[in-house]
């Protein structure tokens, strides 16, 4: 009997959860209404989306769960215009640490990121125009590091299964009007560990972390709307017990924007886009370190080397000598950063994973930075 | 007063006007001149600086009659220029309706500007046209006369044929694709297998187009040829980022089939090679993200999947990622194939030695060749001493190369280190640095060259040092004769750049395997003369991304006799040939210079000796055969037996020399020679 009372009392808290606070409370006994999400470390991954309750109701519409909550970096990755819906949970009680303004939050054993894949305005897809969930990626904090798991979505949109093997889906939509279609890649798990991971040589032998990318301070430090209640995530995740309050929030100057953001300046628009484009691996310790470039945000203020302006490019074979700085200062057609960046060639398209598409919006910005840039010295 | 101001405005204009078109080029010396800003109406063309295309609006003429037999340099790479303009040259001889490319250039100066040098005579008219490729903005041009040494002169030059046909989406393969020997070039589309075959003629190609179905993968990053089905066509395997296809041939070479068994592979090299020395050629592609891959033939070209420290009881084969090229090739001289693994993202390269059975051991860190850091997308690895082992040259895509001498010595049982040899061999010096790097022999004087970046081939001068000559529109491409004169040609898309005969001598050896795979793939070819020893191994797969013959090419210089040619064939047969004719092309069968009954490997004996029309065969003990097939000395199947009664009825054959195939239940070959009479 008492069980019934906590679950009908559960649910409306749950329903209420965002308009009235659960504190608030003159019963005479006090309830703390417990999240449905289930992640035993020992199971994980589960076999099938639905298994770790993270949605509520029908899950295609991805509405999350209590403490399960939403955020969003200032710049999102290029995915061939996917769009994405991004959550974390972590287990009551625990809560991530600050690292540094452009360092991944060190979140505690046990926490989940959650990332759905999908497209609006589908076109092959019934009934035409639809909205299509493809994938929803999770990455799991485990005592040994983080771990991977890819749910693809069934056609009925009511369940994703476990599946880190990768495959192909054809997908059409429109985009701003615009008819648009690509051969959709859901990834192989060593694709996820490309991006996402660290790696140094320790006595001669190399050793690799998986890692998250975007949530950095640096990326969630703006406003986000909770439901109606705008708050800057940061501070959220403190309120909601995710966070160590002992630090500051970043300077303007360590805060990423929203490359899309017109309003702002071609220089920091083009800064965050390689950053939460290609930092991942162009910078030290990650998959293409080997490169000069050093994409990352906090590596690139006055430092037009780190960018690669002016700076040669290593490997010409099969390209137009023309092409022999990586960004040459108002001269697009002789940036190997614009000519990578402007193909679908496999062997020759930056990002090499993620995308198959031009990013058009992404290469028109990079365009309007090439040229505002000054001649080399 | 105002007529001298008249006249001023008038020659201002007139100059303007008079460098529009290369009929009213202006006539210049040697010093400086200035250009105002590129706005003629003529354009230069033909484009000498071509490696830029198309684009330009406007142009600039001038003429330069020199006085004298010089060296001249036009360059726009001087102080008058600060900072730099991004200029392009084109230099012509002839006439302004017959406008010759003589010189040219586009980027070698300091931030895009130009310098050309290039030898004159007295009194001839070169026609200086600039233009606007990508500014129309004024600058300075300096004309140095005898500034400059004239430039070396090549040990081999190239002359140059287009083909348009050459148009699949991937054109980076010359084999042999009809069992002709002669190399042959291949194209590749998603539907399409397009095949150049050489003909009798040089420079001309007979055209065939295969319709392919199955290709799910294309060759976006390498490709590899080899007759994985032994029918005596070879097939081809395409590595992209995704995955690999296999176009597999019919047995009678008309027609391929598209194969992908639909492994998720991040391809970066991809090989063909008898990994598990059973006489079948195995497919091995390296993994850019994860532990190496291969597919292992069963005998049937049925291919099982593999991948090294992954699958159960996979083979040693390269357990991290990073792994952008493999080349597979004896480094110990213990008869099998080795391997090299040029690696890029942190951990060093990888040395493999093949200890037989499927067991491969890292030696890496004993071969001390396992320097960190290293950036590397392919090594150029060949005997460069001619010392009888092969060497390697980690040539590197970013930082600098390293040389490797390999200090083997087969009278003890030590793993020698090799020793780092970088200091003066010219490698330390050259600063270029490529992708795609591929040791052979360009000029045939008997010492391994390499090609590498930026048009530029590394000549081998002998005791292990290299000297570079530029050679403006050579890149690595696939390499292999192509028009059948002993020496090698390169193909990149519709280009062939083929090689000019120099007068040194060479002989061609190409391969039929019978016990061992078809290509003879991992065989050791050995040719003896006044020179002393050269080696080759036949490799599928060299250098990154293209593919090059499976025919072995010498050359010998100006030695005028090979005293013999050994060949050391995977399955452990050896042919001889005494004093074959030089600068001819040299097929060998395997086995074929074996006497009757000098098989090393026999798991059977025959008899009678000669046979007339029964073939008695006698297995040896604990073996039984499956199969037995009979070929001719030029290579050919010309009989097949299921093997009943332990023996063959050969009535059918001609009289003449034949080798015998046995293969056992496991797939294990034996082979024999005999007489039928």
């Amino acid at each position: 009997m008492k069980k019934n009372y906590i679950l009908l009392f559960s649910l409306v808290i749950s329903l209420s959860l965002l308009i009235f606070s659960c504190t608030d409370n003159d019963d005479e006994e006090q309830y703390i209404p417990v999240s449905p999400v289930v992640v035993d470390l020992t199971q994980v991954p589960y076999p099938k989306l639905s298994d770790y309750k993270f949605f509520e109701g029908d899950m295609k519409n991805q509405t999350p769960a209590l403490n399960v909550l939403p955020y969003e970096p200032a710049s999102s990755l290029f995915t061939d215009y996917a769009h994405k819906k991004r959550f974390v949970w972590m287990p009551i009680g625990t809560k991530a640490s600050y690292n540094g303004d452009g360092n991944v939050l060190d979140l505690p054993v046990g926490s989940v990121l959650i990332k759905t894949f999908y497209y609006d305005n589908v076109q092959n897809v019934t009934p035409v125009g639809a909205t299509r969930i493809i994938e929803t990626r999770i990455m799991i904090r485990k005592t040994s590091g983080w771990i991977f798991a890819e749910y693809v979505w069934n056609a009925e949109q009511t369940e994703a299964f476990l599946d880190l093997d990768g495959s192909f889906t054809e997908i059409s939509w429109l985009e701003d009007g615009i008819p648009k279609s690509t051969n959709y890649r859901i990834p192989n798990e060593v694709q996820c560990i490309i991006c996402h991971k660290s790696e140094e040589m320790v006595n001669g032998s190399e050793v690799i972390k998986h890692i998250p990318i975007g949530i950095k301070p640096q990326n969630l430090n703006f406003n986000y709307n909770y439901n109606g209640v705008t708050k800057n995530q940061l501070t959220k995740w403190i309120e909601q017990g995710y966070l160590n309050n002992n630090f500051s929030l970043p300077t303007a100057e360590n805060t990423t924007v929203n490359y899309n953001d017109a309003s702002k300046s071609v220089e920091l628009r083009a800064r965050s886009y390689v950053d939460i484009n290609c930092a991942h691996c162009h910078q030290n310790e990650r998959h293409c370190d080997y490169r000069p470039m050093r994409y990352a945000f906090s590596e690139t203020a006055n430092n037009l080397t780190n960018m690669g302006v002016c700076v040669n490019t290593q490997d010409m074979q099969d390209f137009s000598p023309s092409l022999s700085k990586i960004v040459s200062p108002a001269n697009i057609n002789r940036s190997m950063m614009y000519h990578r960046l402007n193909t679908e060639n496999e062997a020759i398209r930056m990002p090499l994973h993620g995308r198959t598409i031009i990013h058009t919006e992404g290469i028109n910005l990079i365009k309007d930075w090439i040229n505002s840039l000054q001649p080399c010295p | 007063m105002k007529k001298l101001l008249l006249l001023i405005l008038f020659m201002t204009g007139f100059i303007s006007w008079s460098q529009s078109t290369c009929a009213t080029a202006v006539p210049v010396t040697a010093g400086n001149t200035v250009v105002v800003s590129i706005n003629g109406t003529q354009i230069p063309a033909p484009l000498c600086a071509a490696e830029n295309g198309g684009g330009a609006t406007f142009g600039k003429w001038y003429t330069y009659t020199p006085t004298i037999n010089t060296t001249v340099t036009i360059t726009t790479d001087i102080t008058a220029n600060t900072p730099r303009v991004d200029t392009r040259l084109h230099v012509y001889t002839g006439t302004c309706n017959t406008l010759t490319c003589y010189s040219g250039d586009d980027d070698s100066g300091a931030n895009y500007s130009s310098i050309a040098t290039f030898n004159v005579t007295a009194g001839t008219t070169y026609y200086i046209g600039w233009d606007n490729r990508w500014t129309s903005n004024g600058f300075t041009f300096q004309i140095i006369e005898n500034s400059q040494t004239p430039t070396p002169s090549s040990p081999i030059n190239y002359t140059t044929q287009s083909i348009s046909t050459i148009n699949s989406d991937y054109n980076i393969c010359v084999v042999d694709m009809d069992g002709d020997h002669k190399d042959d070039i291949v194209g590749v589309n998603n539907n399409n297998l397009k095949v150049h075959y050489q003909t009798a003629t040089p420079g001309t190609f007979s055209i065939t187009n295969f319709p392919l179905t199955g290709v799910t993968y294309l060759p976006t990053w390498s490709l590899a040829a080899g007759d994985y089905n032994k029918d005596g066509y070879n097939d081809i395997v395409l590595g992209s980022g995704s995955g690999l296809s296999i176009l597999r041939s019919n047995n009678t070479g008309t027609a391929y089939t598209g194969i992908t068994p639909g492994q998720y592979i991040f391809c970066q090299r991809t090989n063909f090679a008898d990994l598990n020395d059973d006489g079948n050629l195995d497919i091995f592609s390296c993994h850019d993200i994860a532990p190496n891959v291969y597919y292992l033939n069963d005998n049937a070209a049925n291919l099982t999947y593999y991948q090294t420290s992954v699958t159960p009881g996979a083979m040693n084969l390269g357990a991290s990622g990073g792994n952008y090229a493999t080349l597979f090739t004896d480094f110990d001289n213990d008869g099998d194939s080795d391997v090299f693994i040029s690696k890029c993202s942190g951990p060093p390269c990888e040395l493999i030695r093949n200890d037989g059975n499927g067991v491969y051991t890292n030696i890496s860190a004993t071969a001390q060749v396992n320097v960190t850091p290293i950036q590397t997308w392919s090594s150029a690895i060949a005997d460069f001493d001619n010392d009888g082992d092969m060497d390697i040259i980690i040539t590197a895509s970013a930082g600098t190369h390293r040389f490797f001498r390999n200090e083997l010595n087969t009278s003890n049982s030590v793993e020698e280190a090799y020793t780092n040899i970088t200091a003066g061999s010219g490698w330390d010096t050259n600063t270029s640095t490529n992708i795609d790097n591929i040791a052979y022999d360009f000029d045939n004087d008997g010492r391994v060259d390499v090609l590498g970046a930026g048009g530029k081939i590394m000549f081998n001068q002998g005791n292990n040092v290299f000297a570079p000559i530029n050679y403006p529109g050579i890149s690595v491409g696939a390499v292999g004769d192509l028009n059948n004169d002993g020496f090698l040609d390169i193909q990149n898309g519709t280009t062939i750049k083929y090689a000019i005969p120099n007068g040194n001598n060479w002989v061609k050896v190409t391969l039929d395997g019978i016990q061992s795979n078809k290509n003879g793939i991992g065989a050791r070819i050995e040719i003896y003369g006044a020179w002393g020893k050269q080696i080759r191994d036949i490799r599928s797969g060299e250098g990154f991304k293209y593919m090059s013959s499976l025919n072995a090419h010498f050359g010998i210089g100006t030695a005028t006799a090979i005293t013999q040619i050994i060949i050391k064939w995977p399955s452990g047969i050896v042919d001889t040939i005494d004093n074959p004719t030089i600068n001819s092309v040299v097929n060998v069968v395997e086995g074929s210079t074996l006497a009757v009954g000098e098989f090393a490997t026999n798991g059977f004996s025959i008899y009678p000796v000669p046979a007339k029309d029964i073939l008695n065969i006698k297995i040896v003990d604990g073996i039984s055969m499956k199969s037995a097939q009979i070929y001719d000395l030029t290579g050919r199947m010309v009989l097949e037996s299921n093997l009943t009664n332990d023996s063959i009825n050969v009535s059918s054959l001609t009289i003449g020399n034949y080798i015998l195939l046995m293969k056992d239940d496991n797939g294990k070959a034996y082979s024999q020679k005999f007489i039928k009479e």
